[in-house]
């Protein structure tokens, strides 16, 4: 058996959990000893192989129509499924959108913020995504790991990818578990 | 007692006492959220659910009793599962997500019981319901949306303050947290206590001042006394960096048993008055920053040269100061300096009756807090309750729905009075006058425990003296003489032995709530003259970071030399020859007595700023200079009295 394969995205997040995962330092020298990683948003290839991934891991909650495509294929070529970080896990900071109607959070975003002019407009255009109630990432696909965390610690992430990489179900608990 | 078995352990416990409480006294660990130790059983989060066997469902081990033999299991996979799936419910119903929430991160119970759970995602998302913040207050703010239904600030408010303010409309996932009918915090019958907030299990309850200012694990936390008041509360202060980020009640003190009020709570937290910073001398006309060393020497030769004869001296010290300094301050300008004029600014008007009728006895006669905690019958007499020793307010609240009896009288109004069951206005003649006709009614009605040459006959005429009617003295004798355990509070004002003699008749306890936080201490070292300044050449004001009124400015003002010691600058301090800053009372160590008798010991929280003393200090510092040495004896200073209630 090879080196299993990693892939993983975000959706509608900051790239905070992305950036905590860079914070591991040198570890990630050890983590690409263990594992290969394929698609990132950091990396030049942005879809998992057609043939499969071992673990595909997920950023943000799903905001739009883009993010339920971009969860379900990847849902589809992984085998092992985590939601990385609060968004992810509980819909977090985009959920609070969720209090308020689209309409409402659409007319805030590009008409009514105090930088947009008079010209603003809610974009319109048939191609662009169509923004959706925000959902956790388990409400869409199935999850099979959950990583809470605003974002998860360094450590966390280690953990979690060194224990998946060597073909192991992470058992977030203790010091790794906090949902803020 | 009655014997049970929890996970497989034998515990004896008293009938009556129900499985969580009987868990937690042998140690073993039953999730809660609803419940809390000071507070009666509400069973309402269904998070400390338990096997028990012979049961047909799990049953809330807060609310269930004891019962002999049984046997309790407290972790089996049934209990674990419905524990998660209470957590899960609770956090599907309304805005639980964590990191913006003030409390996330240790301080919140919701969190912590889901990680010790081991959750680490909700099975069920919320449902995104919307529920109104309320911000109207100046010190809280009600977040509904964070709400768990859990009631204890209903109950803490209730059961612990007495006040009722909160409490909850509409049912089911409806459910309100709302304050009296409906109307906003900041405009309700809210006393700013923060009790609720102290209880609030999850950020629902925001303390607008504390809130994101660092979790209780990233704080010093320092137990010691509020000095707001003669009460004495016991407080846990927490600090980070040295910086003030809230204060609690403390749930351990005796005094208060964890509840506080604003005095306590949060007006500590607003500094509204400039520090004094650095010494400052009167040059040609002009208030000019000095050293201490300079400080001390001019307001040294000062004293010095102004002491010819014992009134020329006047010195006053604010009760809100230790017993150290108290009696340091007593040493060096009665002892030392010789002067007659030595006294507080409250001169005694709290403590001075109380305290002769004492010596006049040979013995103590005032009761306890104790006491007054276990009343079934409450006189208040020209004591205001509300506005000043709060504390002692709630807990005279907090009973009468217990069956506790109020009687209020007050020659002004008085904001307990529609409280009470019955509140007598006497707006003529003594209190002594409406303590004789209350005692005539008392006769008349036959409740008379003790003697009294009063006649139920001079009803009429002793009534008449009073401005209130006969009848309502009938009232009035009914609610307090047939209490089994009645208790008088008083503030002030009353000849003690006309008092003693009232109590006397209907078997009552006396309690004088007193002044200022050491306003009995200051009694006891007889710092409770009224201040003479006819022929005072020089005044030595201690006020540290008590108010002084204006009338006192203008009192002062002709005296031709004054030293003052002052945490804020005021007009005290701007006409003063010498001014000294001061700590406040967290940057200062030393002990209290409270209006009961209790000496307690106050801790230092805050670290002063580097160049600041406290007056204690001070007094040593000028003590020295002026080539005296005082000594460390207030301890056996405050017994060489007897007092109106006795030490301990």
């Amino acid at each position: 058996m090879g080196k299993p394969k990693v892939s993983s995205d975000w959706l509608a997040g900051c790239a905070g959990c992305h950036m905590s995962l860079l914070d591991m330092d040198e570890r990630i020298a050890t983590v690409l000893e263990l594992a290969d990683l394929r698609s990132t948003p950091i990396t030049d290839l942005k879809e998992p192989d057609a043939t499969g991934v071992d673990v595909g891991i997920l950023e943000g909650a799903i905001s739009n129509t883009y993010n339920e495509e971009v969860a379900q294929k990847m849902r589809q070529r992984c085998k092992i499924l985590v939601a990385l970080g609060d968004c992810a896990v509980f819909g977090g900071v985009p959920a609070m959108r969720n209090f308020f109607t689209i309409e409402e959070s659409l007319r805030r975003a590009y008409v009514e913020t105090e930088s947009t002019d008079e010209s603003g407009k809610i974009p319109d255009d048939p191609e662009l995504a169509v923004p959706t109630k925000v959902r956790a990432l388990q409400d869409v696909v199935p999850v099979d790991v959950f990583v809470p965390g605003c974002p998860p610690d360094a450590d966390t992430i280690f953990y979690v990818l060194a224990e998946l990489a060597q073909g192991r179900i992470p058992e977030v608990k203790g010091d790794k578990l906090h949902w803020h | 007692m009655v014997t049970v078995t929890i996970d497989n352990k034998k515990i004896e416990v008293p009938e009556g006492t129900t499985v969580l409480r009987a868990a937690q006294s042998a140690n073993i660990d039953i999730p809660t959220l609803c419940d809390h130790p000071h507070l009666t059983p509400y069973g309402g989060c269904r998070l400390c659910l338990v096997e028990i066997e012979g049961a047909r469902t799990l049953q809330p081990s807060c609310t269930m009793p004891v019962s002999n033999n049984m046997v309790v299991h407290t972790d089996t996979q049934k209990v674990q599962d419905a524990r998660k799936f209470v957590l899960t419910l609770i956090f599907s119903e309304r805005n639980h997500f964590c990191p913006y929430c003030q409390v996330s991160g240790g301080d919140c119970e919701l969190q912590n019981s889901a990680y010790g759970q081991g959750m680490t995602h909700w099975p069920l998302s919320p449902n995104f319901q919307r529920y109104p913040v309320d911000a109207s207050h100046p010190y809280i703010i009600m977040e509904n949306n964070r709400c768990i239904l859990c009631r204890r600030c209903v109950r803490a408010c209730g059961e612990l303050v007495g006040n009722f303010t909160l409490g909850f409309e509409e049912r089911g996932a409806s459910s309100l947290l709302v304050a009296d009918t409906g109307v906003a915090l900041g405009e309700s019958s809210c006393v700013s206590c923060g009790t609720c907030i102290q209880v609030c299990p999850t950020g629902a309850l925001i303390d607008r001042w504390s809130a994101y200012r660092g979790h209780e694990e990233q704080t010093d936390t320092t137990q010691t006394i509020c000095v707001g008041c003669s009460v004495g509360c016991g407080i846990d202060v927490f600090t980070r960096d040295n910086n003030l980020v809230k204060i609690d009640g403390n749930w351990d003190a005796a005094v208060n048993e964890g509840v506080i009020c604003k005095v306590g709570r949060f007006e500590p937290m607003v500094e509204k008055c400039d520090r004094v910073a650095t010494p400052l001398v009167r040059k040609n006309g002009a208030l000019k920053a000095a050293t201490w060393e300079e400080a001390i020497a001019v307001a040294a030769d000062g004293l010095k040269s102004t002491k010819k004869n014992s009134e020329d001296i006047a010195a006053v010290i604010s009760t809100r100061q230790p017993v150290e300094t108290l009696s340091a301050f007593k040493q060096l300008f009665a002892g030392k300096l010789g002067s007659t004029n030595v006294t507080t600014l409250e001169e005694g008007a709290f403590t001075r009756s109380f305290a002769n009728h004492a010596e006049e006895l040979g013995k103590s006669f005032e009761g306890k807090l104790d006491a007054l905690k276990s009343a079934d019958a409450i006189l208040a007499i020209d004591t205001d309750l509300i506005h000043r020793h709060e504390f002692l307010g709630f807990v005279a609240k907090r009973m009468l729905p217990n069956g506790t009896k109020l009687l209020v009288i007050d020659q002004k109004d008085n904001d307990l009075a529609h409280l009470s069951n019955k509140f007598l206005k006497a707006t003529k003649g003594k209190e002594e006058d409406v303590l004789a006709a209350l005692s005539a009614a008392i006769v008349k009605l036959g409740l008379a425990k003790g003697k009294t040459s009063i006649k139920a006959g001079d009803l009429d005429a002793l009534a008449a003296k009073t401005g209130v009617a006969s009848v309502d003295y009938l009232d009035a004798a009914y609610v307090i003489a047939t209490g089994e355990k009645p208790v008088i509070l008083v503030e002030d004002g009353i000849t003690p032995a006309a008092l003693a003699a009232f109590a006397n008749l209907i078997g009552a306890g006396i309690i004088s709530v007193k002044g200022s936080a050491n306003s009995l201490a200051a009694s006891q070292l007889k710092l409770d003259h009224n201040l003479d300044l006819k022929s005072s050449k020089a005044v030595f004001i201690i006020a540290g970071d008590d108010e002084v009124s204006q009338k006192f400015v203008k009192h002062i003002e002709k005296v031709p030399f004054k030293v003052v010691q002052a945490t804020y600058a005021s007009t005290l301090t701007a006409m003063a020859d010498v001014v000294f800053p001061s700590t406040n009372w967290l940057e200062q160590d030393g002990h209290y007595v409270n209006f009961e008798g209790r000496v307690q010991e106050a801790r230092r929280a805050i670290t002063p700023a580097e160049d600041m003393m406290s007056a204690g200090e001070t007094l040593g510092a000028l003590a020295t200079k002026l080539g005296f040495s005082l000594d460390n004896s207030w301890e056996k200073e405050l017994h060489q009295r007897v007092a109106s209630v006795e030490l301990n």
